[in-house]
């Protein structure tokens, strides 16, 4: 430790033209290489990759300037400058999920998109919404609510983040048993691509027509960008869906009121109500294979808004201390095997009741025990902030639990996903042990379970590590722990990302997938980026970047591959 | 040319290789206005396998191939450009799996939508069928070329209807989307690679690749269901009155009809023709709905749901009531004239091939079937019906379908011109009043997201990115310019 604080850090930098002509186009006040500057505008704030890279004071993981454009032209301008000097560039919103940083050692630039953050357009006559890349969920549903409508739903990862950025990335919601993911809800992109071309998507691909309809004329090449963890160019607009909504303008408030800074932890600001013409309902079972069963004939019963088993998620979400969640943890305060459906009352409040009927009868043939005000009523007053975060989630990154590490996100059908995950992530933390006790949530708890859609076919489930940020050591293992788990997923043909986004070193040590989609994928991406300065290396290695991996990366890759039964991988010829 | 057919058969045996002038003619043409173009070969394949070596064979060989599932694109997609070998996949009808537990079929190209709901029927299931699709329409082609379901309404049910795919590339290599990349169960079109892969495949016409393996969603057959006619006089008051009920999430099934098809769908005299075109049939039925029947029909499903269907019947009937009332729409559980109307349409849900019995009308229908946000489609229709009597075309004779998209977002339209096949002055003067329709279409906003035939150029002609795009990708996938060239924009 002592010769790291000795080490100084001192950033890469550009060539001195390329710096001007950033300054060219967006002026000097929004590019900057200074190091304050830089580190403040591309802060990892989970990635444990990026911060063992840290701890390594590893000068590469910071960007050598930071550019803020406010347009697309702007946006074009920089990809055409990046691409002429061969300057790899990143893109960077809120830096919640890993993913953001440089991907080489070379000197980087990143284009911090939070100029552009406003919801240009809300056409409520086909329920379509435009947004700038930096607009975020909050923005969105509080325009859209106003007339009515809403975008469908929120991502754990909080309302501050923007659909754009998601797009590339995740976008799963608590309301997917209706809406089905951000995946179904995106109707056009317009897209930089690092060639400075502006490609755009769906409807609004054809001249003189408005962005009403998802797919582009012909093959689709939304494929092309959902996903693409931010390689394949920069999403300067978004037109998302939106959905008929009888909640109100306005969410609830705490009976409480709003909290200040010394009591926001006081559990009684997170007390208020569902919206309007919402409800939900909890459930405990006895045990996982009763809870399975329930949540299959639940998302096939045709009722509900929303399905999710939160198991010892409960615990961070819910909690408003970390001493509190260590607590509810260790004593197992919520049921380790429940769940909760979202009601909503689209057609009249009739549907609400009628729902609810169904439910009830449904839980009671399996044989749940609903949680109410006479069983386990300080359980079901803890779950409160859930009312409001199903339809705007706010307490993701108030969740009390340490970094987050790594984490599987498998999906399939119920039961393979729900079984299988249990299964491979209780065998990780058996060989590996835990980062932190919350790792165990997917072992003695339900790992989280959303069901993706109405006919039940389709479910996520999710594990995670959450290691303390300032030990390397728990990093690194949190690492190794994702990776073998993907491994035995792998081997066993089971899907270890179920929400479709792989990256390396995953896309290329496992070929088996696709099978070689990194082949594939190598292809599309010489079409989008054929010099490859965006994001280099992120989402699919050439050639020649697999083959400049490191002896101790393969060796690694190569030992997990063998203790799962997988043949070696060797290096390209 | 002899060469060639040896080496098929060697693929494929010698039984299943046509070239003889009679066989290759049925290949040339189908009732749209794409030109005629003899392919030099047909072969029927019955595996995986050997779809992979003919691949590969004309990917060395340069040969043109030209994907054929069932024939009834009806839009010319399978129609040869330029000579090549049709790879018909007819017989590669199996339903591989049914997946009760978890609500999929596995199916292979060759399965049609009237085998497939013959088989789930009795397990209590049912496949999503589109309106006026013909039933022996292969159902992966139909959902790979996002043909729009009768349920397309309902956000939830009635689309996202792909799952997962095997694609066998150009160079021959296979390629699994969703969950089957991972090589075990499918059920979902995410999977691990990218989240919708899939759709770079869809509306292809078979240019990057052919799909021999898809899983479907499929969905429990309503307990019980009731339909409900609004009729109305003007086509904007029906509109209005469709984004009000979607708003409120009212039915599954809901789509407008004008007289024309209306009268065509209950007109005891016709049948569903076996072949597109077909030989004009006089009916004095027809006629006559087409006289009685009011201008514009909107029809609404209301399905049950397992438990307690009627009680789920029940509020959103009320609700349709309430809605109605208010915009002073009536209301009517059959239609004035016809006789079961009702019952009719509930089959109509699970086989919609009724509204084909319009092909006896003259014997051939050209559609332009396009997509357009709800509030546009009056002017456009109102604009194709100006079109037509430019072109001397009676507007009593246009067919409109209309299917409200994702609670209104959207609307699929499809304006049907009737030609007679047999009279080459016809044909032309339809010809030449569905291509300006089609142009005026596209100029007005209209999209044609599935540029089949003249369309093509019209659509890629203004998305000079896309398409350049597009190409590009095709280049990678495809160097040799093998599958179905001359297609869309390449």
């Amino acid at each position: 430790m002592e010769a790291h604080q000795k080490k100084k850090v001192v950033p890469n930098r550009l060539p001195r033209e390329v710096f001007q002509a950033l300054i060219d186009v967006v002026g000097a006040a929004w590019v900057s290489e200074d190091r304050a500057i830089i580190e403040t505008y591309s802060r990892f704030s989970v990635d444990a990759a990026q911060t063992l890279r840290q701890h390594q004071k590893d000068p590469t993981m910071l960007p050598a300037c930071v550019v803020l454009p406010g347009s697309t032209e702007e946006v074009q301008a920089i990809m055409r400058i990046a691409n002429r000097y061969r300057v790899p560039v990143v893109p960077f919103t809120n830096g919640q999920i890993g993913f953001c940083g440089p991907t080489n050692d070379q000197p980087t630039m990143t284009v911090h998109l939070s100029r552009m953050n406003r919801v240009l357009e809300i056409d409520e006559k086909s329920m379509v919404a435009r947004l700038e890349p930096f607009a975020d969920y909050a923005q969105l549903q509080a325009e859209a609510m106003k007339r009515g409508l809403w975008n469908g739903g929120s991502p754990l990862a909080t309302t501050l983040c923007k659909p754009a950025s998601q797009t590339a990335f995740a976008g799963i919601w608590q309301t997917d048993l209706k809406y089905g993911t951000l995946s179904r809800n995106i109707v056009s992109t317009t897209v930089v691509l690092p060639t400075g071309e502006v490609l755009q998507t769906g409807s609004d691909a054809v001249a003189g027509v408005r962005p009403f309809w998802e797919y582009g004329p012909g093959p689709d090449l939304l494929s092309m960008i959902r996903g693409s963890a931010g390689s394949s160019g920069i999403i300067t607009e978004i037109t998302v869906k939106l959905h008929p909504w009888p909640g109100g303008i306005q969410l609830p408030e705490p009976p409480a009121g709003r909290p200040c800074i010394h009591n926001y932890h006081e559990p009684r600001f997170d007390t208020a109500s569902p919206p309007a013409n919402v409800k939900l309902l909890w459930v405990e079972f006895p045990d996982y294979d009763t809870q399975i069963k329930a949540l299959q004939k639940i998302a096939q019963s045709g009722i509900g808004m929303g399905l999710n088993a939160t198991g010892v998620y409960n615990a961070y979400y819910c909690s408003q201390t970390q001493e509190m969640t260590l607590d509810r943890v260790k004593n197992r305060f919520f049921p380790p095997y429940n769940c909760y459906i979202i009601l909503c009352g689209f057609t009249s409040p009739k549907q609400i009741a009628y729902e609810e009927k169904v439910f009830r009868k449904i839980i009671d043939e399996v044989g749940g025990t609903f949680l109410s005000p006479s069983y386990k009523e300080e359980v079901l007053e803890a779950l409160q902030p859930w009312n409001l975060d199903c339809i705007r989630h706010v307490t993701g990154f108030r969740m009390n639990r340490h970094f987050y590490g790594s984490s599987i996100v498998p999906g399939g059908p119920l039961k393979d996903t729900a079984y299988k995950t249990k299964e491979i992530w209780t065998r990780t933390i058996e060989t590996y042990g835990e980062t932190y006790i919350t790792d165990r949530g997917g072992v003695e708890d339900t790992p989280f379970l959303y069901a993706i859609n109405r006919g039940g076919r389709f479910w996520l489930s999710e594990a995670d590590t959450y290691p303390d940020a300032t030990d390397p050591e728990k990093l690194q293992k949190a690492q190794v722990m994702a990776i073998s788990a993907v491994a035995d997923f792998v081997s066993q043909k089971f899907v270890p990302i179920g929400m479709g986004v792989l990256v390396e070193p995953l896309t290329s040590a496992f070929p088996e997938t696709g099978p070689n989609a990194n082949r594939l994928m190598r292809k599309f991406r010489t079409v989008l980026d054929p010099n490859n300065i965006f994001a280099p290396g992120r989402q699919v290695y050439t050639k020649e970047e697999f083959n400049n991996l490191p002896e101790e990366t393969f060796q690694f890759i190569n030992f997990l591959r063998t203790k799962y039964g997988l043949h070696s991988l060797s290096r390209e010829k | 040319m002899e060469t060639i057919k040896r080496q098929l058969e060697n693929i494929v045996g010698f039984e299943n290789v046509m070239d003889d002038r009679a066989s290759l003619m049925a290949y040339a043409q189908d009732q749209s206005f794409v030109p005629r173009c003899m392919p030099d070969a047909v072969v029927f394949v019955q595996t995986v396998e050997q779809i992979r070596k003919i691949v590969r064979w004309a990917h060395e060989n340069r040969m043109p191939l030209i994907p054929y599932s069932s024939g009834k694109n009806l839009h010319g997609a399978a129609v040869p450009t330029e000579g090549g070998v049709v790879i018909n996949m007819t017989r590669m009808n199996t339903i591989l799996c049914i997946d009760d537990e978890n609500w999929f079929a596995v199916i292979e190209p060759g399965v049609t939508y009237q085998q497939l709901q013959a088989e789930l029927e009795p397990r209590g299931f049912r496949i999503m069928v589109p309106f006026g699709v013909p039933p022996d329409r292969s159902v992966l082609t139909s959902y790979l070329e996002r043909d729009v379901a009768m349920a397309a309404p309902s956000f939830e049910s009635g689309n996202a209807l792909v799952l997962d795919m095997e694609i066998v590339l150009p160079d021959g290599e296979i390629f699994r989307t969703g969950n089957w990349a991972c090589g075990g169960n499918p059920g979902s079109p995410y999977g691990p690679v990218r989240m919708m892969a899939y759709r770079l495949w869809t509306a292809a016409q078979g240019t990057l690749g052919i799909v021999t393996k898809m899983a479907v969603a499929i969905d429990r057959l309503p307990p019980q269901r009731k339909v409900f006619f609004l009729p109305f006089q003007e086509l904007a008051t029906a509109v209005h009155a469709i984004a009000r009920i979607q708003r409120r999430e009212i039915g599954t099934e809901c789509f407008l009809l004008n007289r024309f098809n209306l009268a065509a769908l209950f007109c005891e005299g016709w049948q569903v023709p076996r072949q597109y075109p077909t030989s004009k049939v006089s009916a004095e039925t027809f006629d006559f709905l087409r006289q009685a029947l009011p201008p514009w029909v909107a029809t609404i499903c209301v399905n049950g749901l397992p438990y307690y269907p009627e009680e789920k019947i029940a509020y959103e009937s009320e609700a349709l009531y309430e809605v109605c009332a208010f915009l002073s729409v009536p209301v009517l559980e059959e239609l004035p004239g016809v006789c079961s109307a009702a019952e009719i349409m509930l089959q109509e849900m699970l086989r919609p091939w009724g509204i084909l019995k319009k092909f006896n009308y003259r014997g051939a229908v050209h559609d332009v079937t396009f997509k357009a946000p709800l509030d546009s489609v009056p002017d456009l229709i109102d604009m194709a019906y100006n079109i037509a009597q430019d072109h001397d075309y009676p507007g009593a004779d246009i067919g409109v379908y209309m299917l409200p998209l994702e609670r209104g977002r959207a609307v699929h339209c499809e304006i049907d011109f009737h030609s007679q096949p047999d009279n080459e002055n016809i044909r032309e003067r339809i010809k030449a009043l569905w291509f300006k329709t089609s142009q005026e279409l596209i100029k007005r906003g209209a999209y044609f997201d599935r540029p089949y035939g003249a369309w093509a150029n019209m659509v890629y002609n203004r998305a000079a990115t896309y398409t350049l795009k597009l190409r590009e990708i095709k280049q990678k996938l495809d160097p040799n310019g093998i599958f179905n060239p001359g297609k869309l924009c390449f």
